[in-house]
């Protein structure tokens, strides 16, 4: 039964949430009951943390510098311009190395995802899988799975830490702060829990991540358009439900602090 | 071993399958041909379980696909060999790995035993010694056999082939040809062709059934399928056969609607 009254627009978004809905049940289930092929997590948490890397330290280091630079323009003409580290670390650790992260890892792995489970649809490969008798998403889905949340809670760490050491030397070598002042106002912003919450978000944006990126592959029409279509769907969607979620995980988390 | 029944599928307002009712002789080489887009490879896909029908059933060896859970759908895969059109390997392993896939994940070979099974189909084939070879640089004839070999490493009760003469040269494609009729030989198992090379098909079959507009429109022995009176079937093979005692004009083929 169609729901014809609804705008067509709509009506299709809701089908592929739908269908997106079923893909993490079936997945959920097949993961289950099969688990991921051994050996294979850490291959692709390997795969996916090599490629992510680079351009992830590259991004960090200079969103710290900005980071660094605004809040010295923002807190300076209020005679707050030591409250920089501060600044920088709440930001860098609470909100950006998270999201930063992510968004290297959904522009990087999610795309290759998406790509490649669209091309292996299209070639019949994955119908290859399930005629050998192998679950598809217990073999293509849970490694990749399992490999980015292992893996993404460790790059945010990087990007935390990298976002820290340029914020510092933006601070201390071009804008003229201590660079004690600058490390202990940076510690005294942040405590152990605000780690620990980012490596949950890192958690959540993985999960998010894989799953938008390998549902768009499985569901890739045919033809090379198809899989161009798949890998720019799953770079966006996963951004955007990465962005617009982690509000409310920031409010669930610090929205109620004093 | 493989019965379908009443078999009807449509894809939004396309009629695909309309009502195919096909018995599969056991141990015979059976071709399904027809015009592209008459639903063959549809309904190759419904005897393995990959699509489920509107309505009607597929038995294979007893188990119903078409209600069948996942587990059950597994076992009778167990039981079947598949050769893709374009042979569907993973372009990330070595034709060695591509070949000992399913043993991987079915068998509890050692690694000796799993090679040694590997380069006895890959032999089989006429592929001895490319264990380690990239699937990149396989020809289109090299990856269709690569695809045979793993289709029979699991040993299998029947073997489906689906369209294994596309996208091949005329050389080639009888290579083909031949490499089945020799496999048939070889291991005397039931073998489920889907072709429109129909050439190819007269010279490897047992049976033939046509399907035509999605309804079955002919089914015989090979050697009286290419007799047969009916207009459509006629104007089918005349476009590449010589027929015997042709029956009075050639008949039209109307051409199937576009989806």
């Amino acid at each position: 039964m169609t729901a014809s009254w609804l705008p067509s627009p709509l009506r299709s978004f809701l089908h592929q949430v739908g269908s997106y809905a079923w893909f993490v049940v079936d997945f959920a289930r097949a993961t289950a009951r099969y688990g991921p092929p051994p050996g294979q997590v850490m291959e692709e948490a390997w795969r996916i943390g090599i490629k992510s890397l680079p351009i992830l330290l590259v991004i960090s280091a200079f969103v710290g510098t900005n980071i660094a630079l605004q809040g010295y323009n923002a807190f300076r003409p209020l005679g707050g311009g030591r409250l920089v580290g501060m600044f920088v670390s709440l930001a860098g650790v609470r909100e950006l190395a998270p999201i930063i992260a992510a968004a290297m890892v959904a522009a990087k792995a999610g795309t290759e995802m998406a790509s490649q489970i669209g091309v292996m649809r299209i070639r019949e490969q994955i119908d290859a899988l399930e005629v050998m008798a192998v679950n598809p998403y217990a073999f293509l889905v849970a490694p990749r799975l399992f490999g980015i949340t292992l893996v993404l809670p460790a790059l945010t760490l990087i990007s935390i830490f990298m976002m820290l050491a340029s914020g510092y030397l933006v601070s201390v070598h071009q804008l003229g702060l201590n660079g004690s002042v600058f490390l202990e106002f940076a510690t005294q912003g942040i405590a152990a829990v605000d780690f620990l919450y980012g490596m949950l978000k890192a958690v959540y944006f993985g999960l998010v991540i894989c799953t938008v990126s390998c549902f768009f592959g499985f569901t890739c029409a045919r033809g090379p358009e198809g899989v161009g279509e798949a890998t720019n769907r799953a770079v966006v969607v996963s951004a955007v439900v990465c962005v617009c979620s982690n509000y409310f995980i920031s409010e669930i988390l610090y929205g109620r602090l004093p | 071993m493989i019965e379908i029944r009443d078999l009807h599928k449509r894809f939004g307002d396309l009629v695909v399958l309309d009502g195919i009712s096909l018995s599969i002789p056991p141990g015979e080489t059976t071709a399904i041909i027809g015009p592209s887009g008459t639903g063959k490879s549809v309904l190759l896909k419904h005897i393995v379980g990959l699509l489920q029908p509107d309505s009607g059933h597929v038995f294979c060896f007893g188990q119903d696909m078409t209600t069948a859970t996942e587990r059950e759908l597994y076992a009778v895969r167990r039981r079947f060999g598949m050769l893709f059109q374009d042979g569907a390997l993973f372009d990330s392993m070595t034709v060695g790995k591509n070949v000992g896939f399913p043993l991987v994940h079915h068998s509890k070979l050692g690694a000796a035993e799993l090679r040694a099974r590997v380069e006895d189909k890959l032999a089989l084939v006429g592929l001895p010694g490319t264990w380690d070879r990239p699937i990149s640089q396989l020809s289109g004839g090299q990856r269709k056999r690569v695809g045979l070999a793993r289709a029979i490493v699991m040993e299998p009760e029947v073997i489906l082939f689906d369209e294994p003469n596309s996208g091949l040269d005329p050389l080639t494609s009888d290579q083909i040809d031949e490499l089945i009729i020799e496999m048939k030989r070889a291991l005397g198992i039931t073998f489920v062709i889907i072709s429109h090379d129909i050439v190819g098909t007269v010279k490897v079959a047992d049976h033939i059934a046509m399907l035509y507009e999605g309804s079955l429109v002919a089914w015989d022995r090979t050697a009286a399928f290419v007799r047969s009176p009916v207009p459509i079937v006629r104007a089918f093979l005349q476009r590449n056969l010589v027929l015997p005692d042709a029956p009075g004009e050639p008949a039209q083929l109307p051409a199937p609607p576009l989806p």
